[in-house]
């Protein structure tokens, strides 16, 4: 198929593993016999490296065969939870034990349905022994707000005999009056007395007549008021309801009654509700069998529960008695009832942690078979998928492992499939690239076969940040930190859990190298806690016989260099600042022209193997010279400009150079005036023609770079039409002909190939944009890696400003506070060094670096346009259940 | 100005009740529901949906009412996340909303009481929106002045009830009477209170309450025909706001049959087109095929006006109109789901789409 090249048969191509380019992938299908089908699927999810596609796209989700099992396993997994929320709500520990025999691969049919009957039976005896146990704590809770009611109206009753001997010793006769309804005076005494015993009561029955009640039910008289026809009901209800019964009550029986409550002071465990309520207990007065009937609805409605209390006291007392008992009673067979349950449930607990991750990996894989063609007539499924080429061996290992399993002798075949379709990326990464990786695919997944930045980003990306975080001293701190991560890291698993830790935990050997390479650039900089470290001798001396305070001396220069990084001497210097300026600043562009330099260079691989020789020639070659015409120009002068010693004198004294050149000038001067340098600021002999050379090459780059391509794009569409041949847009596949399954099954896939429509003015103006981006950025790109200068500025500054602020003034005191302040100094200091300086501005290192890596680097070369392999595997499915 | 200030109070509420609107059944998927065979396809259907953890632990099979019941329990713990969240105005905005089914509650408790139903049955049909403390005691009223002076006298409905003061006693038209009474006045004083909002809350919710109250004049006019009703009685029930207020329901207040009505309705341009092709004598959800009922019309139409809501920013308005489309989502599901257990597949389709 000469017009298809095909990503399967990667034939004569080195099959490598590394993460330069992502895997070659293979488009696979498996004819699986059904009998096999789970075994075989089980056994790919543990492998997890196959990709499956969805066969059944057009088919709704529950119209699809194995719509039951999932259906199936879905409702153990309702159960479980059922399960799993009960133990949690009676505080049974969940045992952190996994059954690997069970949860392999291996197990049958006949393991599962095990399962499933014996997580039936316990949901059932758990259901049992909870309606049991629900059905006691009614039982129990009535009997316990029944005692309370007994136990206030008690109290209530003896209460209003006390208060009526009183009423009897105030007003003697009053009462036999016959229940004056306007005995105002009467309520006064109750009311002081309700109060005094923090009893709450509410009504506009006289008290007088209450008294009667009272007096009647003590004397053992008849139950309700002896001429007027009193009566009670008593129940319980929820406190915060107790305000709305009374409102209503009052208004309902018109102020006709009376209301007293008594908080019961322990909450009371409701099984309705399953939580702890706190109630009150009631008791209501009214006049007249109607206006209870009414009061007892409105009770009722309300939410109460009424009891009925006898109004005779020793009755009373033999209820409460008996209530005691039975309540007695009914706490054994609760306490049974609950050990009982707890039981139960510690038996679960031990195994429902396996039986959740059976009944989830069951799930994944009938979700799988879901998407796979169920081929009648031969009783096999059809499955397709991407996997790695490497992988195929171990992935038909697998397949041999799961015919295996199954016991059958009728393996899985499993073939290759020539295809035009994109395959997936896979980036095979370990814990160590895979942080890098990341920051990759967070700006875009690597096309197939395209070139993976994720490679030069290991080392590049802790390089440039540790050019802005450069200090020894943070750089061992951040090391640590990260060692530690690094070392303890399978203790420290459950970091990643949290959504804030998680970006240090998965970010740790990111970390390791940033604080290592700072470390590095620290030892360069010769900066550590902002403090000079002398670990050679200066090239510098000072004068010793002059100074003092306020007075200006020259450091005298030795006729040795320092051997490595920035001399101390520069540290305490006037000038240093001017020094590190200028050297952070060329070293920020040289380094970053290297860098795009290899952005642009990556052009060559990925050209060379997608076949376009027209982008090494057309593209490539116009970019990198016109690149090197201006900023390639512009590095030589920095480096000759360091390499010449401008302050030399002959031998008669005689200064040998000019003074030293803007080289900024120069190359503004390069564009303004070509052809003529300024004597005063020439470096070198033919400097101009030079300049003038290099102009015309890098102006000769940009139409090269605008029209080239185009045209000769354009040359061959015009051939391949005028030799009358079109593009064909489809092709069906047939597959699997001459296997020993025989027959042919026809797996009939319309594909479409890319349209291949050739737009001469698409083109145009995509590579116009393109021409004019790549020439703007060069300018702005370079002046973009000016950012490491700036920050390592920043950085050294601000940590000399902290190390002068917090800690220098505490050496520099006298006196005995002196250890205390140095303590609270230190630590005022190291605190702040921790926080800002390592935390925040290595985030903001960090992002600086970021955006140099994706918008300098990447977009000289890489597209990004890759879609992420995710192979089907219970681990990942497990670890997403998790969270 | 209002809009500079709109976000400090509203900011995020808005923001919810959005991603909330956009969580709505859409018409592919609704196409799956209609697809499904028995009620645990469309249990496997929702769980794709935002109703999804109110299913998850229901065992199957699963019936219609519970279905309904998890489905309400969604729309409610939602409401209540946004009350929960609400400062004023949005507060009083939302607790206006829950009047509505306030009423609703306070009639199916007066009505149950009637028929001697029990009381806790009754109680847990009540809509959880339109709960208030008291509401329990309206089982003992009989009369209406017991009514209002037993129970309503502290609930927020007070207000309203002062009109339905003049009945004497609670039969099937006194009920009905109060229910209209009620809302009437409830309408009247919404919409009030939403005019004093200001704009752009005015305006919409205006066009929104408007057609639901000609949405009501008219059921009041169909419902009061054969009844007892006199045609005085008939036009005070109408609610003094909406398109028709106040020539179309004087006139609407005299009629006696559907054909009056649908000539007094096609006077209006923005039910003209409502009533073409309708069905006046079917009932809600029609005999199948395209044929549908002036009742589904409405709800075509109140769709419409609520998602037009959504268009405009910086309003109240979107909290009702995602009430609204809510509820009739529910109304949908459970349709759908009656459907598949009643095996009338023919009708399946008679649901409202939302989007």
């Amino acid at each position: 198929m000469p017009f298809s090249r095909s990503w399967g048969q990667a034939h004569g191509r080195a099959k490598t593993t590394s993460i330069f380019r992502s895997e070659i992938m293979s488009l696979v299908q498996l004819y699986i016999p059904s009998d096999v089908a789970r075994f075989t699927v089980a056994q790919l999810g543990e492998l997890g490296l196959i990709q499956f596609r969805d066969l059944n796209g057009e088919v709704s989700a529950f119209q699809r065969s194995f719509v039951n099992d999932v259906r199936r396993f879905d409702e153990i997994e309702r159960k479980l939870r059922y399960l799993r929320s009960q133990i949690e709500r009676n505080d049974v520990d969940i045992y952190d034990f996994l059954n690997e025999d069970f949860v392999r691969a291996s197990r049958g049919p006949r393991d599962i349905d095990d399962m499933e009957e014996k997580i039936n039976a316990h949901e059932n005896r758990v259901l049992k022994l909870t309606a049991a146990y629900k059905n006691l704590q009614l039982k129990h809770l009535e009997l316990l707000e029944n005692k309370h009611v007994l136990q206030e109206v008690s109290s209530l009753f003896s209460e209003i005999a006390g208060r009526q001997q009183t009423a009897n010793a105030q007003g003697a006769g009053r009462s036999s009056a016959g229940g004056s309804l306007s005995g105002g005076q009467d309520n006064v005494p109750l009311l002081g007395r309700t109060d005094s015993l923090s009893r709450h009561s509410i009504g506009s029955l006289d008290a007088a007549r209450a008294g009667d009640v009272g007096f009647d039910v003590e004397a053992g008289g008849p139950v309700i008021g002896h001429d007027i026809n009193v009566g009670f009901i008593t129940g319980v209800i929820s406190r915060d309801r107790i305000s709305t019964l009374e409102r209503v009550l009052w208004r309902s029986l018109r102020g006709n009654m009376f209301l007293n409550y008594v908080d019961i002071e322990e909450p009371i465990n409701d099984p309705k509700l399953d939580e702890p309520v706190y109630k009150s207990a009631f008791i209501v007065f009214a006049h007249g069998e109607s206006l209870r009937d009414r009061a007892t609805k409105i009770t009722e409605a309300l939410g109460a529960t009424l009891y009925h209390v006898d109004s005779n006291a020793e009755r009373r007392q033999e209820e409460l008695i008996e209530t005691m008992s039975r309540l007695d009673d009914l706490q054994q067979i609760l306490e049974n009832n609950n050990a009982a349950r707890i039981n139960e449930l510690t038996s679960v607990s031990e195994q429902i942690n396996t039986w959740f991750t059976v009944v989830r990996k069951e799930k994944a894989i009938y979700h799988m078979l879901n998407l796979f063609n169920y081929d009648a007539n031969r009783n096999c499924l059809i499955a397709e998928g991407w996997c790695a080429t490497n992988d195929i061996p171990a992935i038909q290992s697998a397949l041999y492992l799961a015919t295996e399993d199954a016991g059958s002798n009728v393996p899985t075949v499993l073939q290759e499939l020539r295809t035009t379709k994109e395959p997936p990326t896979f980036v095979r990464t370990n814990k160590f690239t895979d942080g890098f990786q990341n920051i990759v695919d967070a700006y875009g997944v690597p096309k197939a076969g395209e070139v993976n930045p994720g490679l030069f980003t290991c080392i590049t990306f802790p390089f440039l940040f540790a050019l802005m975080f450069g200090d020894l001293g943070h750089g061992f701190l951040m090391t640590l930190c990260a060692a530690l991560l690094c070392i303890y890291e399978k203790k420290l698993v459950w970091l990643a859990k949290d959504e804030s830790l998680r970006m240090f935990y998965t970010g740790r050997y990111i970390i390791l190298l940033m604080g290592i390479f700072s470390m590095f650039t620290g030892f360069l900089y010769n900066d550590i806690f902002s403090r000079a470290l002398g670990i050679f001798s200066s090239g510098w001396t000072w004068p010793t016989d002059k100074g003092g305070e306020g007075v200006t001396v020259e450091a005298t220069k030795l006729n040795h260099t320092y051997p490595i990084g920035i001399d101390p001497a520069w540290h305490h210097a006037g000038n240093s600042l001017l020094f590190t300026n200028s050297y952070k600043m060329k070293m920020s562009i040289v380094l970053g022209v290297i860098h795009m330099t290899l952005g642009i260079c990556l052009q060559v691989p990925n050209a060379l193997y997608f076949k376009k020789r027209i982008n090494i020639l057309h593209v490539f070659i116009p970019q990198i010279i016109f690149l090197f015409s201006i900023f390639g120009y512009l590095l030589f002068a920095i480096i000759f400009k360091w390499c010449t010693d401008w302050y030399a004198r002959d031998a008669s004294g005689e200064l040998t150079h000019i003074s030293p050149p803007s080289l900024l000038n120069m190359l503004i001067y390069m564009f303004l005036s070509p052809g003529s340098v300024n004597e005063s600021e020439k470096m070198f002999r033919g400097q101009a023609v030079l300049q003038t050379f290099l102009l015309l090459l890098a102006l000769v780059c940009v139409p090269w770079m605008l029209l080239v391509k185009p045209l000769i794009l354009r040359r061959e569409h015009q051939k391949i039409i005028s030799e009358g041949y079109g593009r064909i847009s489809s092709h069906v596949r047939v597959s699997s002909e001459g296997d020993d399954i025989g027959g042919a099954i026809v797996v009939a896939e319309q594909e479409e190939m890319e349209e291949d429509d050739f737009d001469f003015a698409d083109i145009m103006i995509n590579q116009t944009i393109h021409t004019i981006e790549f020439c703007l950025n060069s300018i702005s790109n370079t002046a973009s890696y000016l950012r490491l200068w700036a920050l390592s500025l920043a950085h050294a500054q601000l940590s000399e400003v902290l190390w002068t602020m917090t800690f220098l003034p505490t050496l520099k005191m006298s006196g005995s506070f002196q250890p205390v302040a140095i303590m609270g100094g230190f630590a005022v200091w190291f605190v702040l060094t921790f926080s800002i300086l390592i935390g925040m501005e290595g985030l903001s290192a960090f992002l600086h670096a970021l955006r140099l890596h994706w918008v300098e680097f990447n977009n000289k070369f890489y597209d990004g346009t890759g879609v992420k392999f995710e192979p089907f595997s219970f681990k990942a499915i497990l670890d997403e259940v998790e969270e | 100005m209002k809009e500079i200030y709109f976000n400090a109070d509203a900011g995020y509420l808005e923001g919810v009740v959005r991603g909330y609107r956009d969580g709505l059944i859409t018409k592919p998927q609704y196409s799956n529901l209609t697809q499904c065979e028995t009620m645990d396809d469309l249990k496997l259907q929702l769980a794709t949906t935002d109703y999804a953890p109110f299913l998850q632990n229901e065992p199957s099979p699963i019936s219609t009412s519970t279905l309904s019941a998890r489905c309400t329990d969604a729309l409610v713990a939602e409401f209540q996340y946004l009350q929960q969240n609400s400062a004023e105005p949005i507060s009083k905005f939302l607790e206006y909303i829950t009047y509505g089914y306030m009423i609703d509650n306070v009639v199916l408790l007066i009505t149950g009481t009637l028929h001697e139903r029990d009381t806790h049955d009754l109680l847990e049909k009540c809509h959880p929106l339109g709960f208030f403390d008291t509401m329990p005691a309206l089982c003992v009223a009989t009369t209406v002045q017991d009514l209002y002076n037993t129970v309503m006298v502290d609930s927020p409905l007070a207000g309203y009830f002062r009109e339905c003061l003049s009945a004497e006693d609670l039969n099937e038209l006194n009920i009905e009477i109060i229910r209209n009474t009620l809302y009437k006045a409830y309408l009247e004083d919404f919409y009030n209170y939403c005019m004093a909002c200001g704009e752009p809350t005015a305006s919409i919710m205006s066009e929104i309450l408007n057609f639901e109250s000609d949405r009501r004049t008219v059921n009041i006019t169909i419902n009061s025909f054969g009844t007892e009703l006199s045609k005085d009685d008939r036009s005070k029930l109408y609610p003094r706001l909406g398109n028709m207020y106040p020539e179309a329901q004087t006139r609407l207040a005299r009629v006696d049959d559907m054909d009056q009505v649908k000539a007094i309705l096609e006077q209006y341009s923005e039910y003209k087109t409502m009533l073409l092709g309708v069905n006046l004598n079917a009932s809600s959800g029609g005999v199948g095929g395209n044929e549908l009922s002036l009742e589904d019309r409405f709800f075509i139409k109140e769709v419409d006006l609520n998602k037009e809501a959504f268009e405009q920013q910086f309003h109240l308005g979107v909290f009702y109109a995602w009430l609204r489309l809510k509820e009739q989502e529910i109304r949908n599901i459970v349709w759908v789901a009656e459907c598949i257990s009643q095996q009338q597949k023919d009708k399946i389709n008679n649901y409202t789409p939302i989007y």
